[in-house]
């Protein structure tokens, strides 16, 4: 019975969404609003119930944790942005995340980004055995990079054989790139109409399995 | 003249047409289904084989990390992937990165688990076996071999017996995830006391053989944001755990780079990688056929037609109406 009733709503809502494709109107937007409403208040009891009620409240007054209240504390110092002859105090749970997130994910932020992706591109051309096709990968690979990289130089003129006809290349490797990424972007936005047509001729009216 | 404002017309089509199209080429062939094949690549093959040579020793976590927006893509994935965990016994450990990933951890459980469904897993509740546990019978041979004696029957059509706390355990999401990664690192049991029900962690014999992520061999996260790369910086780069991707369309060129340097194994982008997992899986036995990523991608290749199509039409329309001598078209301030 939940389960009809819920699928009912999901269809309805999801025609009310798309009615927008025609043009706006109200029943998009009473659809849009209850989308964020709903979404927020599921997503503050969620945090509620996973985060402030077994990890501050019940250890603080279940267990005995008094240390907690200060992070608490510190935790609704947040809430001072509300309130601007003190909202000053907010910057202090946010230099502590900026902070212990900078110190924790500094090192290993680097080595994920910066040092492993370097270390990729230095790879050999061509090595014995190497089948054809990965020696063209590799070439494409590592000049494609250095060409994108050198349409980034900004301190010198884009003129002559390296810095000319090296950032003409870097373009066309970086529209390359964008054209890969619209492709999936095509793909990915059809993909999610699939799943709503999969859900309304599936789900709700039974037509396709 | 009159030539002219047949291509300004066309350029000038009303969008609404073109949705129009979308809409009536995605519900004909969802009716029709042509079924057309779905070849697999490296990347998706990568995970495949890696989750395959896994076994009931083993663990992997899964991240449902999206939320109801982008289910259409990352759902099939992640269902893929806990169909086959299922299938070779390896104990899953299923997370979320985001709020609202937790109902998709519970929808796609519910999904593999529903016995309306041909080849589901029947699943049993942590209290359902606690009798077991108290006897001490942590073993999955014969945790099967004590349930079925007691006479409970596997139904016609599934495919098996799951246990909660035995071959997964539903953590659920936790804010600030990165630290939460870099916490489970050291101890899982620290960082999730309890899972998604209420059950004591660590009472379940998974976590009693896999207390750390240094005790599971992968870690697949189905994700919709950059927030994936959490598992690669915390716990990739810091334990070495392998990783493997199922992203939307939309990221995946993002990161291809991370195949190419080794930091991931694999990766399945958007709703093809989906099927292609599909595909795999029926190829090798493990379901008796595909499911709905597969079933999407017919129509997904006919929209693909008739955009490129449009694209087509639309360059012609702008030389043969000689809009790239001007500055700008007509009708378009």
């Amino acid at each position: 019975m939940y389960d009809t009733i819920g699928i009912w709503v999901g269809a309805l809502f999801t025609l009310a969404i798309y009615s927008f494709l025609y043009k706006e109107n109200p029943v998009y937007r009473l659809a849009e609003h209850l989308v964020v409403g709903i979404s927020m208040g599921y997503i503050i009891v969620l945090i509620y119930n996973t985060v402030i009620l077994p990890k501050l409240l019940e250890p603080i007054f279940g267990g005995n944790h008094w240390l907690l209240i200060i992070p608490g504390l510190l935790g609704l110092l947040y809430i001072t942005r509300f309130i601007p002859s003190i909202a000053w105090l907010s910057r202090y749970p946010i230099a502590f995340v900026m902070g212990t997130g900078m110190g924790i994910g500094f090192p290993l932020t680097m080595k994920a980004y910066v040092l492993r992706q370097l270390e990729a591109a230095v790879i050999p051309l061509y090595s014995s055995g190497m089948p054809w096709h990965e020696v063209l990968g590799n070439i494409v690979m590592i000049f494609g990079t250095l060409a994108a990289l050198i349409y980034f130089f900004f301190s010198k003129p884009h003129k002559g054989l390296f810095f000319g006809t090296g950032s003409k290349i870097g373009i066309w490797v970086i529209m390359l790139g964008f054209g890969a990424t619209f492709g999936f972007t095509v793909m990915g936005r059809i993909s999610l109409l699939i799943g709503r047509i999969q859900y309304l001729m599936g789900d709700w009216l039974h037509i396709i399995e | 003249m009159g030539a002219v404002n047949i291509w300004e017309k066309m350029l000038n089509l009303d969008r609404r047409w073109i949705f129009l199209g979308i809409g009536i080429i995605s519900i004909v062939f969802f009716l029709v289904g042509f079924g057309m094949p779905v070849t697999t690549t490296k990347e998706v093959e990568n995970i495949f084989d890696f989750v395959n040579e896994l076994g009931p020793d083993d663990a992997i976590f899964i991240g449902f990390d999206f939320a109801p927006g982008t289910q259409a893509e990352n759902m099939p994935m992640a269902v893929a992937v806990l169909r086959h965990a299922f299938h070779n016994n390896i104990p899953v450990f299923m997370t979320a990165i985001v709020p609202l990933g937790q109902g998709m951890a519970v929808s796609a459980l519910n999904y593999v688990t529903d016995p309306a469904i041909d080849g589901h897993y029947e699943r049993v509740l942590f209290e359902d076996w606690a009798d077991y546990r108290e006897a001490g019978i942590t073993n999955r041979e014969d945790i099967i071999a004590a349930w079925e004696r007691d006479g409970n029957v596997l139904p016609e059509g599934a495919l098996g017996w799951v246990f909660e706390g035995r071959d997964y355990a539903l953590l659920g999401y936790l804010p600030l995830f990165h630290l939460v990664i870099l916490g489970m690192t050291n101890s899982i049991e620290t960082q999730f006391p309890v899972d998604y029900h209420g059950n004591p962690i660590g009472e379940m014999p998974m976590l009693k053989e896999h207390k750390s992520l240094r005790d599971v061999d992968l870690a697949v996260t189905n994700a919709a944001s950059g927030a994936c790369t959490y598992w690669i910086t915390y716990a990739r780069e810091k334990i070495g755990l392998p990783i493997a991707f199922g992203v939307t369309g939309v990221m995946a060129t993002d990161y291809y780079p991370y195949i190419q340097s080794g930091q991931i194994i694999g990766q399945m982008g958007g709703l093809r990688g989906a099927a292609e997992y599909e595909v795999l899986l029926q190829e090798n036995g493990i379901t008796a056929t595909t499911d709905k990523a597969f079933r999407g991608m017919d129509v997904q290749s006919a929209e693909h037609i008739f955009i490129i199509l449009l694209i087509v039409i639309g360059n012609i329309a702008y030389f043969a109406g000689g809009f790239h001598k001007k500055t700008r078209l007509k009708g378009r301030g």
